[in-house]
């Protein structure tokens, strides 16, 4: 992790985003309920306490996307991470989490880290994860038996990795779009929003 | 001894106070005596009277001081009496604790001797002890003397029982190598016997190849000198082939001598043919020569020809009378003099040209300062405009979060049925319209000053334009600058529209293929749920397809017998239910019951045939529906039968038979007169009884 002194690298900025990747998705299942509420425990970071998961195959999908999503930061080849989720019956998509990654690529591995307080970003961090708990006030609720399933929006050139395939891009049919906070590290800037389906058209 | 003291301070109050009252009444008398001297004798008497209170309160402390002192007496005394008490209990302890001590004091004299005893044994033993372990460590030593001596003579022998070992081992050793030595020794010779005739095989072969080598070499030399003469015979081969080659040439270059030998003789010919040429053609170049100058001198009489037909022409061209060069003279000199009026009005014209230049310079630039401040104009309404654009975006955010609010209150609506939001909400929705109103206006506003902005610039470029360019141009531009305008704008709200969508299209997810590209992890969550959903389906379709075909067997097994097709479906179907076990345990039972009831019916029924057989006399069988045939016991042959009918209406007829022909007597009496069968039937038997028995 980087420290306050010494600014922030690339490489830290990518293991920041990666880590908010992390627990923002946790906070994501948690809160719609796509796993039930027992198989999820507390733990503390950013200064607030957060629900992470404790079923093992789920950690291991996750660890194995946030590394590879980690590996993509450092290389600034990554646009967009969405997490989608599908109604199991009807194999509809209920619900689209997208966040936007801008990069800035004039910073390299060997470029001077740049100055910016790893606590006014945690700060940020701290605000985004709130809006997206609080989003459950209007996002509508998930009756039915629900799957999620994350897909990475990356430059067209990218070798595929071995256990990664290509997907389309799982649109939501009529849907309403409310954009939530953004928080930058100076070299990567990230913008969330939800997309859920209307009510209505169900 | 508090309250002792407080009642005698009572009783000694009560004394004083009962003193005192005894003391008052004697005082009213000393009143009555005078009233002049009443005065001091009470003065007197009230001193008395006080003197004897203080005396009587001086004796009443006397007396409590005398009654503390007793009572301190007597609680000295108790104290004391509990003190001689306390001291003679501590004292008969004390000398039961002094005799205890003597006891132990004695006690532990005794125990000191024992211990004085003990000591002293110990001591002793000690002692010996002692003595003992210096005489065991001295038998140690020389154990260990006498063992370390053993162990040295052991080892000694050990040591030397191995060096003799060693020893008998060198000398086998020796011996073994002595006799392989031996052997090797005969073997040497023998291999130097072998060598040695090797050896002079080798030599007579060195000497027969030294023979053979010189018998080679002499060949060798021999060779050589065939080869030499080979070489020779080669190379006067070649020359020969050479040589007749060259003769086979030799025709050939004849033919050629003959052929270069005419040439020579047709290339002199030729020569001399070349210097006649050489002579006629230097004679043809002076002719040339000669004739172009004549021509350049017809050419030059041409040209003076043709000027003086010039001079000529020029007369008749001018239409002056020029015969002589003096009126040449003359009329070129009107020329010049024309000329320089000519140029003195080329100057002035050129002067005029500068300063219209200047003056169009100076336009030129005042020009550029319009046009620059047409820019800034410009670039202030590009300002606006981006002004208007972010207004409208406004707008369009502000009506977004309006549908969103609205549909929050509308969700609220629908939800809640209670008054107390909607007001509330009612306002905002008020507010937010109030506020999209003020935007809009303000909008417009801003409109119109563009607009009037526009118009000023336009009334401005007119105005510069009046002053300096033509009107025609002025009306050009300002088209031009309302096309532009009015295109610009459109291209903007298209831009805009296009932003918009855009920006609608990324927030739902939209992407370029040519650049970016979507990926996934293949073992994804949802893939996984689905392909558990579809086994879960898979499993789910089978159990249905099989409970269809059990509940079909069921269907069938109901109207055929039960058990012969259920039992082949038991093994895979489930467990039948309860009551259904229950109806075939009842069917079971009544099966049984209905066996039984068989079997008891049927021996009941024996019993009693056997019974009225034996008993009537006759066998009553059914041959059909209502007949009745009855056998005798005494009958005489066995198809002797009575044969009854049962009518509708119930009574019994008695039907031919072969054997009823023989009774007719008595059918008549009994059937016809008596109307009674059982009479028959009993004379039927008394008269067959009757026979059998005489017979």
């Amino acid at each position: 992790m980087t420290s306050t002194l010494k600014g922030i690298t690339l490489k830290g900025s990518a293991e920041i985003v990666a880590e908010f990747f992390s627990f923002g998705i946790n906070s994501i299942l948690y809160q719609r309920g796509i796993y039930p509420p027992e198989t999820f425990s507390r733990v503390t970071h950013y200064d607030m306490s957060l629900q992470v998961t404790t079923d093992v195959k789920l950690k291991n999908y996750l660890t194995n996307v946030v590394s590879q999503l980690k590996e993509w930061l450092c290389e600034c080849t990554v646009q967009k991470l969405v997490l989608v989720i599908t109604c199991l019956e009807t194999n509809e998509v209920l619900e689209r989490w997208q966040f936007d990654i801008e990069c800035d690529k004039s910073a390299k591995e060997s470029s001077a880290p740049r100055e910016k307080s790893l606590k006014t970003i945690q700060e940020e961090i701290r605000s985004v994860i709130r809006q997206i708990t609080a989003s459950v006030t209007f996002l509508p609720l998930l009756e039915t038996p629900c799957a999620f399933d994350l897909l990475v929006y990356t430059d067209k050139d990218l070798v595929v990795p071995d256990k990664w395939e290509e997907s389309g891009p799982q649109i939501i049919n009529q849907s309403e779009e409310v954009r939530l906070r953004s928080f930058t590290t100076s070299i990567h800037k990230v913008n969330s929003m939800v997309a859920y389906k209307r009510a209505d058209s169900v | 001894m508090d309250l002792e003291d407080d009642t005698t301070v009572l009783t000694t109050l009560k004394s004083f106070n009962s003193f005192i009252s005894r003391s008052q009444p004697p005082q009213p008398l000393p009143e009555c005596s005078g009233y002049g001297g009443s005065l001091q004798s009470t003065y007197e008497r009230s001193m008395g009277l006080l003197e004897a209170a203080e005396r009587v309160n001086s004796k009443n402390k006397y007396f409590q001081l005398d009654q503390e002192k007793k009572q301190m007496e007597l609680s000295h005394k108790r104290a004391r009496l509990e003190l001689e008490k306390a001291a003679s209990d501590n004292a008969r302890d004390f000398k039961n604790e002094v005799e205890k001590n003597q006891d132990l004091l004695g006690r532990i004299k005794r125990l000191e001797e024992r211990e004085s005893e003990a000591s002293r044994n110990l001591e002793e033993q000690v002692e010996a002890n002692r003595a003992l372990r210096k005489n065991l460590e001295g038998l140690t030593k020389k154990l260990e003397e006498r063992d370390t001596r053993l162990n040295t003579a052991n080892q000694t022998i050990s040591s030397l029982k191995d060096e003799v070992r060693v020893l008998t081992q060198k000398i086998q050793n020796q011996d073994s190598t002595l006799t392989s030595q031996t052997l090797e020794k005969e073997e040497l010779q023998e291999q130097l016997d072998l060598q040695r005739r090797k050896y002079q095989e080798v030599s007579q072969l060195c000497k027969n190849l030294q023979a053979a080598q010189s018998s080679c070499s002499e060949h060798v030399i021999k060779i050589k000198e065939l080869e030499r003469r080979l070489a020779l015979q080669e190379q006067d081969f070649s020359i020969v082939k050479n040589v007749k080659s060259e003769v086979a040439r030799v025709p050939d270059l004849e033919k050629e001598l003959k052929r270069l030998r005419e040439e020579n003789a047709l290339l002199r010919e030729s020569r001399e043919n070349c210097s006649l040429l050489k002579e006629e053609v230097e004679g043809l170049r002076r002719k040339l020569e000669r004739t172009e100058k004549t021509i350049e001198d017809l050419v030059n009489m041409e040209l003076e020809k043709e000027k003086l037909q010039a001079w000529e022409n020029l007369g008749q061209s001018t239409g002056l009378s020029i015969r002589k060069p003096e009126d040449l003279s003359r009329e070129v000199i009107q020329i010049q003099q024309r000329e320089i009026t000519l140029k003195e009005q080329n100057y002035t014209l050129n002067s005029r040209v500068r300063s219209t230049e200047r003056l169009l310079s100076e336009l030129n630039s005042e020009l550029s300062q319009q046009h620059s401040k047409t820019l800034e104009e410009q670039k202030k309404r590009e300002a606006q405009d981006s002004l208007v654009r972010r207004l409208q975006k406004r707008v369009l955010l502000l009506t977004k979060e309006r549908d969103g609010m609205r549909s929050i209150l509308e969700s609220y609506d629908s939800e809640l049925a209670s008054t107390e939001y909607s007001p509330q909400l009612n306002k905002r929705v008020r507010e937010a319209e109030d506020m999209l109103q003020k935007i809009q206006s303000h909008n417009v506003e801003m409109e119109v000053c563009l607009e009037l902005e526009s118009l000023k610039k336009q009334q401005a470029s007119a105005a510069d334009s009046n002053v300096l360019v033509t009107k025609e141009e002025v009306s050009i531009l300002r088209q031009k600058i309302e096309d532009l305008e009015a295109e610009r704008q459109r291209l903007e709200e298209q831009n805009n529209i296009l932003e918009m969508r855009l920006e609608r299209h990324n927030l739902q997810g939209d992407y370029d293929p040519v650049k970016t590209r979507v990926l996934h992890f293949k073992m994804n969550p949802t893939a996984v749920a689905k392909q558990q959903r579809q086994q879960e389906m898979e499993s789910l379709q089978e159990e249905v397809t099989r409970l269809r075909e059990l509940v079909r067997s069921l269907q069938d097994g109901g109207a055929q017998d039960d058990g012969s097709i259920l039992t082949p479906n038991l093994s895979l179907s489930l467990p039948p239910s309860k009551e259904v076990l229950d109806l075939r345990k009842q069917m079971e039972s009544s099966e049984l019951k209905n066996q039984r009831l068989k079997e008891v019916f049927q021996k009941k029924i024996q019993e009693f045939r056997t019974v009225c057989y034996v008993l009537t006399g006759y066998q009553i069988d059914i041959t059909t529906t209502n007949q009745y045939r009855l056998t005798s016991v005494y009958a005489e042959h066995m198809d002797d039968s009575l044969l009854f009918k049962k009518s509708s209406k119930g009574s019994m007829h008695l039907m031919e038979t072969e054997f009823s022909k023989t009774l007719g007597e008595m059918v008549d009496l009994h059937l016809h007169h008596q109307k009674s069968i059982p009479a028959f039937l009993s004379a039927v038997t008394l008269d067959l009884f009757s026979r059998q028995t005489t017979v």
